[in-house]
């Protein structure tokens, strides 16, 4: 190394940007090279005094009470979104969760019911979520808890764009498509944010929405070879869907699909609130992913 | 029952969050004012832009990956977030610039000095052109990566290269002169307390 290539990547030394190799021929010509090691030092020190200087400057000093402050509100608006803080649950809530355990146990029978009403009756109107069987559900919500609540997925999620272009279509737009429809969606439900995550192997496009201080997720996920059969028949964007809605791990879950998709919401909302949600949602969803499925 | 143990679940989850952030993210609330006042100039601006970073990244922390640099992801937030309230003047973008080229045929690189004061450090500092000023001062005062300056200040890591290694060149110029000008009125004090005689410095 000669000394112009040193004072070429000195700056970056000081950095701890070069490999171990660099650093490593940077040692040697600074031993070998008296005025490249006095060169090397004036940087170092012009850091060591910017730092200094920047660091001790009374105006950059926080004041004393603001991080206390900002610890508390912060953390209030932590607790402000669980329901705990909101005194003992009423009786008939706790009777209605009984009631949505049963009904979670004769879920199949009573989709299949409905799918028979729905397919023989009104066969213009969505497929019920039929093949939606409790493994998928147990995955949305097991998204839903460690992704949206805990924020510990041991796959960092990606931007929705991005996995459209890169896992699955449908997922392109699909923000814009649900934000579009906001006039639609209850009063105080408050979109937070967007991704592509993965979950126990599994990929969705995950919107989060805030409703009633609770966070609400909406999930679609690619169900092909899930009950998916040849004689499914398109969805077709109609006002209301045929929508199951049951209850897994103290977790409200209303789904319906399409040809090769199902979607979920999620919350620990009463029933009748994510129920609510889901149906406003559900038509916007169902033509924004039917049209991407048949365009693919 | 099944409600109560259901409230006591989400209780401890947001319990576990908060414990989280507060472990990874509030001890930078020192670094980020820092930050914050440079790009504000006000320091009770500045208390609103740290507030609004960190209610942000409380909110999306399922997107901060454990184990990394958690100072400097909060930075990022806080320039996206400063974007947003000042838009057009973060599209900075390196025009002709007639300091550049005196600086790309720089062969003079001056000492440090060794005697300046903090403040003196401060204006040579403030001196430089902005897009200097903030790439030195996330890379040698908030010691970020060239990657989290890049990601925070949205231009390539080149960039930041380029606009770090002109900056210390310039800030050693400014402290120089500072120096100079320093030495030359202790000549002019010391000439006229002793025999009247004063001696111009080029």
């Amino acid at each position: 190394m000669n000394c112009h290539e040193f004072r070429g990547i000195a700056d970056s030394y000081l950095s701890n940007e070069l490999s171990v190799e660099g650093n490593h021929e940077i040692i040697l010509h600074v031993d070998l090279c008296p005025s490249c090691r006095i060169e090397l030092s004036a940087r170092r020190e012009l850091r060591s005094i910017l730092r200094n200087a920047f660091v001790n400057a009374p105006q950059n000093q926080v004041r004393q009470n603001f991080a206390r402050e900002l610890s508390t509100q912060l953390r209030e608006n932590v607790h402000a979104n669980h329901p705990a803080s909101q005194g003992p649950v009423p009786l008939n809530v706790i009777g209605r969760a009984w009631l949505a355990v049963a009904a979670c146990l004769i879920l199949a029978a009573v989709i299949g019911v409905v799918m028979f009403r729905e397919l023989v009756l009104t066969p213009e109107k969505t497929v019920a979520t039929q093949s939606v069987g409790g493994e998928l559900i147990e995955s949305a919500v097991g998204d839903h808890k460690n992704c949206a609540i805990k924020f510990r997925l041991a796959e960092k999620p990606v931007d929705l764009e991005i996995a459209g272009r890169q896992f699955d279509s449908v997922y392109i737009n699909l923000k814009n498509s649900i934000l579009s429809q906001q006039e639609n969606l209850p009063v105080d439900a408050q979109f937070v944010e967007a991704h592509s995550c993965v979950y126990e192997g599994r990929r969705f496009a995950h919107v989060v929405f805030k409703y009633h201080g609770r966070l609400v997720s909406v999930l679609v996920t690619n169900a092909s070879g899930i009950g998916a059969g040849s004689d499914r028949k398109p969805a077709t964007p109609v006002q209301s869907s045929v929508i199951a809605s049951s209850q897994t791990d103290g977790f409200q879950v209303a789904g319906f699909e399409t040809v090769r998709h199902a979607i979920f919401v999620v919350s620990d909302l009463s029933e009748a609130e994510n129920l609510a949600l889901a149906r406003a949602l559900a038509p916007v969803l169902l033509e924004h992913i039917s049209h991407n499925e048949s365009s693919t | 029952m099944l409600g109560r143990t259901a409230n006591r679940e989400t209780q401890q989850r947001g319990d576990d969050r908060w414990a989280s952030f507060e472990s990874e993210a509030m001890p930078h609330i020192a670094s980020l004012f820092r930050v914050a006042n440079w790009l504000t100039r006000d320091r009770s601006e500045a208390e609103d832009l740290v507030q609004e970073t960190l209610t942000e990244a409380l909110t999306s922390f399922h997107r901060f990956v454990l184990g990394t640099n958690c100072r400097a992801w909060l930075i990022a937030i806080m320039y996206h977030r400063q974007s947003k309230r000042r838009r057009t003047n973060m599209h900075l973008h390196l025009v002709s610039d007639p300091q550049e080229r005196i600086l790309e045929t720089l062969i003079y690189e001056p000492s440090t000095p060794q005697d300046v004061t903090d403040e003196e450090v401060l204006q040579a500092l403030e001196r430089l052109p902005r897009s200097y000023q903030e790439v030195v001062t996330l890379a040698d005062v908030e010691e970020m990566s060239y990657k989290e300056i890049a990601i925070a200040l949205d231009i390539p890591v080149g960039t930041v290269m380029s606009r770090l290694s002109r900056g210390r060149k310039l800030l050693r110029v400014e402290l120089a002169s500072y120096a100079q000008a320093r030495g030359f009125a202790r000549r002019l004090t010391a000439d006229s307390e002793g025999e009247g005689i004063r001696h111009e410095l080029p």
